[in-house]
């Protein structure tokens, strides 16, 4: 198989995912937190080990800020739902996937102000949009790092500095960007930060986390057992225990150790300098393609590993069909949870056929891929 | 040697503090917290050296951890678990 759906999810994981999660599964793995015996101890140790690597990667100076949750959207959930009530105003691009689009319209329903800054045509916020949208009741920034669409990366650091300077808190959604561009929370003023873990982190699916800043304190989503303070009727105020009521996924995060540690050692820079090189490959070959439209930065532009593109009327599901059939291609077409992503690009009405590649992706894959595209456009 | 128990909050904090202390090159063991210590409302404990301590209170200011209290390491109430208080 050509796997290029790594923005969905990556494949393949480095070798030691594998052996992490079944180790801990094969082994006895004790629930952390809620006893002493030498198996729950280690569990704790494993999970915090994860906690620190996962610090070192994105510049966070205390491990026990960094929470863990089933995926992003879990973690864009509890940072939108503690942060905002009604009465408070939030802003958020007009790139976002459905995690941050559908809780902020749910929130909006209730009393909560949203407004939507607009991006230019290839899917980039500016700063300067998001502060003419300032209200003195603006609670919360709540934006992606990089589209799930087009590959579009946004100004953080600005926007960041922005929230940092009327004292807004910042929320970044990294499901695009985490692990394959490098993200410093204290560089780019990051307050909230929800990632995944089986994406560009590259561990196994029903991890990811967030991260939340020492003067950020967030009102919980869910509360009960946490292994601390049990005589207690009310949920922990310290973290990351005040977020993180049950069980946690011990073998997943075994698996996402795993795969941190490998990020570290092969670097994140390497990796992106890698997707770029394949991503800019991926779009010079598109476009000299007659009938194909790609939609995102031009060629030359940063973006992530992601390339959104519709060969003339031709529906995204039957050529993402094609690419299979004909190739072993696995991608992704239609609208990829993000209606309003879609909208401010103008592919609403059919979606796209997405392809992303990752960091095991080879140059002669995409040279496959690109000539089956080229064979579907000369039989239309 | 002296050995004395520090209590914490949680779990995660113990776990923490100790890997701080191994990076330093100190050994120090983690507990539940014995039946005698249970009224500083704290569940955990780490087991070290009382020439430790500062490095490990210099660890517990780096990260903004309080711990619940510092403890003379009676050796016989260790082992001594609440059971009814595990969780589940």
């Amino acid at each position: 198989m050509i796997y290029l759906d790594n923005a969905a999810t990556s494949w393949p994981k480095p070798p030691a995912v594998a052996r992490a999660v079944r180790d801990a599964i094969t082994h006895s793995t004790g629930n952390p937190g809620r006893t002493s015996h030498r198996s729950s101890m280690d569990s704790a140790i494993l999970i915090q080990e994860c906690r620190e690597n996962i610090a070192q990667l994105f510049a966070i100076n205390n491990p026990l800020r960094i929470c863990f949750t089933a995926n992003t959207t879990d973690a864009l959930n509890i940072a939108i739902k503690g942060v905002l009530a009604p009465g408070d105003h939030v802003i958020c691009s007009s790139m976002e996937h459905n995690s941050i689009w559908r809780p902020l319209t749910a929130l909006a329903d209730l009393g909560v102000e949203l407004s939507i800054a607009e991006a230019d045509s290839s899917g980039v916020v500016s700063a300067t949009t998001v502060e003419r949208l300032l209200r003195p009741n603006t609670k919360l920034i709540a934006m992606l790092h990089a589209s799930n669409v087009n590959g579009a990366i946004q100004p953080i650091a600005e926007i960041g500095m922005l929230a940092r300077k009327h004292g807004i808190t910042m929320l970044v959604d990294a499901a695009q960007s985490a692990g394959s561009i490098p993200i410093d929370v204290e560089a780019m003023h990051i307050d909230l930060l929800a990632f995944p873990g089986h994406k560009g982190l590259l561990g196994p699916q029903g991890t990811g986390g967030l991260y939340v800043r020492e003067r950020v304190n967030l009102r919980p989503m869910k509360e009960g057992g946490t292994g601390s303070d049990s005589n207690s009727p009310h949920q922990p105020i310290y973290y990351p225990d005040r977020l993180e009521s049950g069980t946690l996924n011990l073998p997943g995060i075994a698996g996402l150790n795993q795969s941190v540690r490998y990020l570290l050692q092969r670097g994140v820079a390497q990796i992106e300098r890698h997707e770029s090189k394949l991503t800019q490959h991926l779009l010079a070959g598109l476009l000299k393609i007659n009938g194909v439209t790609v939609y995102g930065p031009p060629v030359g532009v940063p973006r992530t590993a992601v390339v959104s593109f519709n060969l003339r009327e031709m529906d995204p599901v039957y050529v993402a069909a094609e690419l299979e059939k004909r190739a072993d291609i696995a991608c992704r077409p239609g609208w990829h949870c993000a209606g309003l992503a879609h909208r401010t690009q103008g592919t609403q009405k059919t979606g796209t056929v997405r392809l992303s590649p990752g960091p095991f992706t080879k140059i002669k894959e995409i040279e496959i891929a690109l000539s089956v595209i080229a064979e579907l456009a000369g039989e239309d | 040697m002296a050995h004395r128990l520090v209590v914490f909050a949680s779990l995660n904090q113990v776990a923490l503090v100790k890997r701080a202390l191994q990076r330093n090159g100190v050994y120090a063991e983690m507990l539940r917290t014995p039946r005698c210590l249970l009224h500083t409302g704290c569940s955990f404990a780490l087991r070290c050296l009382v020439e430790e301590l500062t490095l490990l209170q210099e660890i517990c200011s780096t990260y903004k951890i309080v711990p619940g209290g510092f403890f003379d390491d009676v050796e016989e109430s260790i082992p001594t678990l609440d059971n009814e208080l595990l969780d589940s």
